[in-house]
């Protein structure tokens, strides 16, 4: 009797979810050495990371709060995944929704009603846009998205910063790089969570529902899946490659609206605060499914919350990318080694000539 | 107006050796079948560990190596990961990539802003460098500078065309299946070429620290890491295209820092986005201009998949 490993070609969730737990631990017991070596005590930092998020109130607060855009630009990476296409892009996408939201809101006087919803639908406008011409490249000419979706976040941070340090500078109070304080913004409805929140949650539903229960999301699976079949089946691939993007970009758009008129309250520079990379970190958690947008976004929340703690501990903001690396690394090394599982050999001195083995 | 061009040009090939340099390396990890994305990580340590190496010995010679092992040590992590347990090459890069990053801000934090003690300095061509225009900006570079535009692709480019290791190479980047059943090691070329490959994104980090922007800040990179990836698309998978294509976005940088030191009536913003402007330009209208090219810069065949020999 020999023992080999053996790949299989599908996993059962709940193996992964066992191998992804392991990864997590790992990740998370790297950087506890790494904490321990640097002279700082793991245990009391794990402490005071319980307590200032879930352990209190406004620990759970700000959870929320990290959590709207994550959800957001954790779903717009999720639906363009299952299209087989990459949206690296989610970043710039918020800062462009957070430009066309601060348009309005600075220039545009007028009942908050009113206004607030102008602001959303100039803010995915101007994410769809963000996105228009990488989306064309890739469903018509096949142009690499990864790379031009990517290389648009640069533009799009320079943009927020010109336009935060020029032309809309706030000259009433001289903040630095920064516009000024927008004149409405989204009412809060538990402490310092804005109705945003909810919105999210609604959103990332709605997307559950819309990619697997509807005729459109059949089309996207398919096409994600074999992109030449669904063609011969007479699925316009092209145009629901350009139409998910689309729907991508305005996603991540939404997140900058909330965050600038219902968190920020103005526009500046590191604005998005990563979140679009983040998002795809999210969305890699979570597979390819709306649904498990929501626990992937937790996660992910709760590490950057967990970031912001570590920094009053005289750790730098850059320790939390180097972390959520470790974690996607290890989760990443974890989901291909959940598929192999071991395998007794039997001692046969000749194989028999069964149909059932040629079935994986 | 000569002084000018001369300038440009001379800027143009320092900020295009650092481009070319990445794109070269990722031109050999993609050549063997594995899209490196996390080449603006390992170039943002490269940065880091080549400026911590000259404060503490003032030889940019030992930055450079520093910081080249840095980058091979990270490719390192990331060929066991995407050759060895077969991982997702997207996720592992962009793993990389944060890795890089941070790491690499946290290492460097007590660094921000020294400058740079010891740099590469102008070692001119005898004559030639006096020539008018081209003279200061092709000959009277560091040395780096003749590396990493003449021996390194000279070398990438007979190793990979005309020898049957380069065609050993190629063969595992296009067909995996068919180059290991003629023997040839598949795991082994890709490991070490990646390896390579991520060894030369480092020492274009520690370029970038060690002549061109000479002191360590957050985010130095900005972003060149992933502009020499696209290169690589634009260079067709060629050696001297990387190189060529380097020196074009040399250029689109140098153009930007023109137009500030002249006072274009264009907000510096502006044409601080052109390089990234540019770089999507350049791949995006060869191939919706000239249907054919996409058939001559075709990417390896096997580009990000993981070869399972015991799964078909």
């Amino acid at each position: 009797m020999a023992g080999t490993l053996q790949r299989q070609p599908t996993v059962t969730p709940a193996r992964r979810l066992g191998w992804r737990a392991g990864a997590v631990v790992t990740a998370l017991a790297i950087t506890t050495l790494f904490l321990a070596l640097s002279g700082r005590d793991p245990r009391l930092l794990a402490d005071l990371v319980v307590r200032s998020t879930v352990g209190s109130r406004f620990g759970l607060e700000d959870l929320a709060l990290f959590l709207t855009p994550l959800l957001l630009t954790g779903a717009a990476v999720t639906v363009t995944g299952r299209i087989g296409v990459w949206n690296i892009g989610a970043e710039g996408q918020f800062y462009a929704g957070a430009i066309g939201a601060t348009a309005v809101g600075l220039f545009l006087p007028g009942p908050s009603w009113l206004v607030l919803p102008l602001m959303a639908a100039s803010g995915i406008a101007c994410g769809m846009g963000w996105i228009l011409v990488p989306a064309l490249a890739r469903a018509y000419a096949g142009v690499n998205e990864i790379i031009t979706t990517l290389l648009l976040n640069f533009v799009a941070g320079l943009l927020t910063t010109y336009l935060a340090v020029g032309p809309w500078h706030d000259r009433v109070t001289g903040a630095l790089a920064s516009t000024g304080r927008l004149p409405v913004r989204i009412p809060e409805i538990w402490g310092v969570v804005h109705w945003g929140f909810p919105i999210a949650l609604a959103i990332v539903l709605a997307l559950a529902w819309l990619t697997t229960r509807t005729r459109w999301g059949y089309q996207i699976t398919i096409g994600g899946a074999n992109e030449q079949a669904a063609r011969y089946a007479g699925i316009p691939v092209r145009a629901r490659i350009l139409g998910v993007m689309l729907l991508s970009g305005g996603l991540a758009a939404l997140a900058g609206m909330f965050e600038v008129a219902g968190t920020v309250h103005r526009l500046q520079g590191g604005l998005a605060n990563n979140f679009g990379y983040f998002g795809i970190v999210v969305a890699v958690l979570a597979r390819g499914s709306c649904l498990n947008v929501l626990p992937a976004a937790l996660l992910m929340a709760f590490i950057l919350n967990a970031g912001i703690v570590l920094q009053t501990q005289q750790l730098t903001s850059s320790a939390v990318l180097a972390i959520t690396g470790l974690v996607l690394f290890m989760i990443a090394i974890a989901d291909e080694l959940a598929h192999y599982r071991p395998v007794t050999v039997r001692p046969t001195t000749t194989r028999p000539a069964t149909g059932a083995e040629a079935r994986p | 107006m000569i002084d000018l061009l001369t300038g440009m040009l001379s800027t143009a090939v320092l900020a295009g050796g650092v481009l070319a340099l990445a794109a070269l390396g990722e031109v050999l990890a993609e050549r063997v079948g594995v899209t490196n994305l996390g080449v603006e990580g390992l170039m943002s340590m490269g940065a880091v560990v080549a400026i911590i190496t000259v404060v503490a010995t003032p030889n940019p010679w030992l930055g450079l190596l520093a910081a080249t092992l840095a980058g091979a040590a990270g490719g390192m992590v990331f060929a066991f990961a995407t050759v060895i347990v077969r991982a997702n090459q997207v996720l592992c890069g962009l793993a990389v990539t944060f890795l890089g990053l941070g790491l690499s801000a946290s290492i460097g934090h007590d660094y921000a802003g020294v400058p740079s003690p010891a740099t590469f300095g102008r070692v001119p061509v005898p004559g030639l460098s006096s020539l008018p225009v081209i003279g200061p900006a092709f000959f009277g570079q560091n040395l780096p500078v003749y590396l990493i535009y003449l021996v390194l692709p000279a070398m990438a480019h007979w190793v990979m065309f005309h020898t049957r290791h380069g065609l050993a190479m190629r063969a595992v980047g296009e067909n995996p299946a068919a180059a290991d059943a003629a023997g040839l090691p598949v795991t082994a070329l890709r490991f070490w070429y990646v390896t390579l490959g991520a060894g030369l994104a480092g020492a274009a980090g520690g370029y970038l620290t060690l002549t061109y922007v000479p002191v360590w800040s957050e985010g130095l990179v900005a972003g060149r890491g992933w502009i020499a990836l696209a290169l690589v698309i634009f260079a067709g998978y060629r050696p001297f295209g990387a190189t060529l294509s380097g020196l074009l976005f040399g250029l689109i940088t140098a153009l930007s820092f023109v137009g500030q030191a002249r006072n274009w009536p264009i907000a510096p913003a502006f044409l601080n986005m052109l390089p990234y402007l540019g770089t999507i330009a350049f791949i995006i209208v060869p191939v919706v201009v000239w249907h054919r090219m996409r058939r001559i810069m075709a990417a390896p065949a096997a580009l990000g998949v993981p070869y399972h020999r015991d799964v078909r």
